[in-house]
């Protein structure tokens, strides 16, 4: 215990320090606008940043970033409420009842209400993480391949199967990415695999090539396609009073409740922001004295999922900085992140590198005040970026994906790539097919294959091994309980059914 | 949109056959991994042919789907209508953008393809001020240049043609 704090105070002194408070200050900046503007997310942008970081040292590159994930869920609730338009996935539910708010003339109690909430929310789940990760990281200690292996197994049929509406298409993007993860020279015997004799893949397709074109170019092409010719309306803040005393109290309860939905939650592989929102949402609505509110504007239906959804984003860094697990897209370029810089988050990057961990969790406690004095009072400033017409936006998006991916290694065949796949991200969204799954074969693929041939060289090719521990063997079985979880629910539900009839 | 596209749209049997596709050659390919490396009863081809092997049944998976009529909906996004029509013109300006730079990007280096990229994509979505949009692709890429240049990322001769 007080070691951790020993620690965390070690991760202030270098998140206070001046030139990390900017890189903090950068990162929030950068992430409420692009919360704020369509079609540009966290993990896109921070893979974009991804070249830049060459330049900046780790501790820095990564204070930023977190300023950009918390920055990101900030500036969408500002577009949810105003303009009924979540930016992410994870201000769907605020958008309902935000926007109500702000059509009767609520919008600044429900902006207030919403950073306030992110606030609270986002301090209890670092709070949390400070706590929660090392202890996790101890216990990785006695992770072995198998258990390593049984992990991302774990990962990928979670992913497959929470995102997504259908367990088809959600294990066909996680095997499009496990696909494209072979791409390249083996690491273990040299050979190359998959390069059709280009030179250019020897290295293997880029990850900020295959999630750049995924998002910025699948995303542009599918919004051109299917535009909306109605303008958003923006629902002006003027005459809104700020939180009365009634909205006070109406919702710091649906701030804590939120923030204990979200945590664990967000902690789990494949949690996601989504689940907790509406789980949130359902709550407030069960709870509240006034449920006639909801529909209409009910205070707790915003302040609830806004809380749920800033401690999920804290609870995917436990995954993430413990195990190296990511359980989202931004997860997932995070963890590209610390592999460019050649560390390997996990149990030994506490040991190795506390520095870089602690400054980046310090940060986020920064990076919430920051945020905090950013969204309140400077909202108006914010909503004007909304006033960008909607070509330049896009345009833009395209030039700096260029960036992106001809930054890289000024290579013909990237740009090649990012047309196909590009195409294929288009198509994914006009079939519904989940985006993060594929990243998440791509960055955790080789990585399971190494795991799994690391387990077998130990285990002198005994196949057993891979359920030989008791971690792993639960762990495989959870993996297996997962695909089938749907269909047995709904089984369940029949048999509960009939035997009522 | 008429209603024998709109069932077209429903039944994509076709993207079950790319994935199968997919899968069979990732399949071939790791045929042709040589595996004498294979000390340790897993091989390099092995992780290849569990992606290939995946895919392929999961195509099959996709195509019994779709001829079974499970619908394949558009994912709603930001400021799109899944629901409306697909304009086939502005896809093909934006895709048009998107691949320009595969003809321009060598010779012309980055500011002049980012100012033609900008211009296609902010016609597909409806502008119509060529010149203007030009001029402001224009800035935009040499800023980019310059900038990301300081930070150390290299784009590439400024006019490749030129040098």
């Amino acid at each position: 215990m007080m070691d951790i704090l020993q620690q965390l105070l070690a991760g202030f002194a270098i998140a206070l320090q001046p030139i990390n408070l900017f890189w903090a200050l950068v990162g929030c900046l950068l992430g409420t606008a692009i919360g704020v503007l369509p079609g540009i997310g966290p993990a896109l942008t921070i893979a974009l940043l991804l070249p830049v970081t060459a330049q900046v040292a780790p501790e820095s590159a990564f204070i930023m970033f977190a300023g950009i994930l918390y920055g990101a869920l900030y500036g969408g609730s500002t577009t949810s409420i105003l303009l009924n338009m979540p930016g992410e996935s994870g201000s769907v539910m605020t958008a309902i009842e935000g926007n109500r708010m702000a059509r009767n003339g609520r919008g600044a109690a429900a902006l207030a209400t919403s950073a306030i909430g992110s606030f609270v929310a986002g301090t209890l789940g670092t709070l949390a993480l400070t706590f929660l990760a090392p202890t996790i990281a101890e216990l990785a200690f006695i992770f072995g391949p198998e258990d390593y292996f049984a992990l991302m197994i774990l990962s990928f049929t979670s992913v497959a199967v929470v995102m997504g509406t259908s367990r088809v298409r959600g294990f066909t993007a996680l095997f499009f990415g496990l696909a494209l993860g072979t791409i390249g020279i083996d690491t273990q015997t040299g050979q190359s695999r998959m390069t059709f004799g280009t030179l250019e893949l020897l290295d293997g397709i880029s990850f900020t090539v295959v999630l750049v074109s995924l998002f910025a170019v699948g995303e542009t092409l599918y919004v051109a396609s299917r535009q909306t010719r109605a303008a958003g309306v923006v629902y002006p803040l003027k005459g809104g009073a700020w939180m009365t005393r009634e909205d006070w109290k109406r919702s710091w309860k649906p701030w804590l409740r939120g923030a204990l939905i979200g945590f664990p939650i967000g902690s789990l592989p494949a949690g996601g922001t989504e689940i907790p929102t509406f789980l949130s949402y359902t709550v407030e609505r069960r709870l509240s004295e006034k449920p006639e509110e909801f529909g209409n504007g009910a205070i707790e239906g915003v302040a609830g999922p806004e809380a749920a959804n800033n401690a999920a984003a804290a609870g995917i860094l436990v995954p993430l900085l413990t195990l190296g697990l990511p359980s989202t897209a931004t997860a997932a370029v995070l963890l590209a992140a610390f592999q460019n810089y050649g560390l390997q988050p996990g149990p030994l990057l506490f040991a190795t590198n506390p520095g870089l961990l602690w400054g980046l969790i310090a940060s986020l406690f920064v990076g919430n005040v920051i945020l905090l004095i950013l969204n309140l009072p400077l909202v108006g400033m914010w909503v004007r970026l909304l006033l960008i017409p909607r070509p330049y936006i896009y345009g833009g998006i395209v030039i700096f994906a260029l960036v992106g991916v001809w930054g890289l290694s000024t290579s013909w065949m990237d740009l090649l790539l990012m047309c196909g796949i590009g195409l294929i991200g288009y198509v994914a969204r006009v079939y519904d097919f989940p985006i993060a799954p594929a990243l998440i074969g791509l960055i955790l693929g080789p990585q399971a294959e190494i795991q799994l041939r690391r387990a077998l060289a130990v285990s002198q090719g005994d196949w057993s091994v891979l359920v030989g521990t008791p971690i792993a063997a639960t762990l495989l079985a959870i993996a297996v309980l997962v695909i089938f979880l749907p269909f047995l629910v709904a089984r369940f539900r029949g048999a509960m059914q009939e035997s009522k009839a | 949109m008429s209603s024998l596209d709109q069932r077209k749209a429903a039944r994509p049997w076709w993207l079950g056959v790319a994935v199968f596709a997919m899968g069979a050659l990732w399949l071939y390919g790791a045929a042709g991994i040589a595996s004498t490396t294979n000390y340790i009863g897993l091989g390099p081809a092995a992780m290849v042919q569990v992606a290939g092997g995946g895919l392929a049944i999961l195509g099959i998976l996709l195509v019994i789907q779709a001829l079974r009529g499970e619908t394949f909906a558009a994912q709603e996004e930001e400021g799109a209508d899944a629901a409306a029509p697909p304009s086939r013109s502005a896809f093909l300006l934006a895709l048009a953008g998107v691949a320009m730079p595969l003809l321009t990007m060598k010779m012309l280096g980055f500011p002049i393809t980012a100012m033609l990229a900008f211009t296609l994509v902010t016609h597909a979505f409806g502008s119509r001020r060529t010149l203007l949009d030009l001029a402001i692709g224009a800035l935009i890429g040499t800023f980019s240049w310059y900038g990301f240049e300081l930070l150390g990322i290299e784009l590439g001769p400024f006019i490749p043609l030129l040098r």
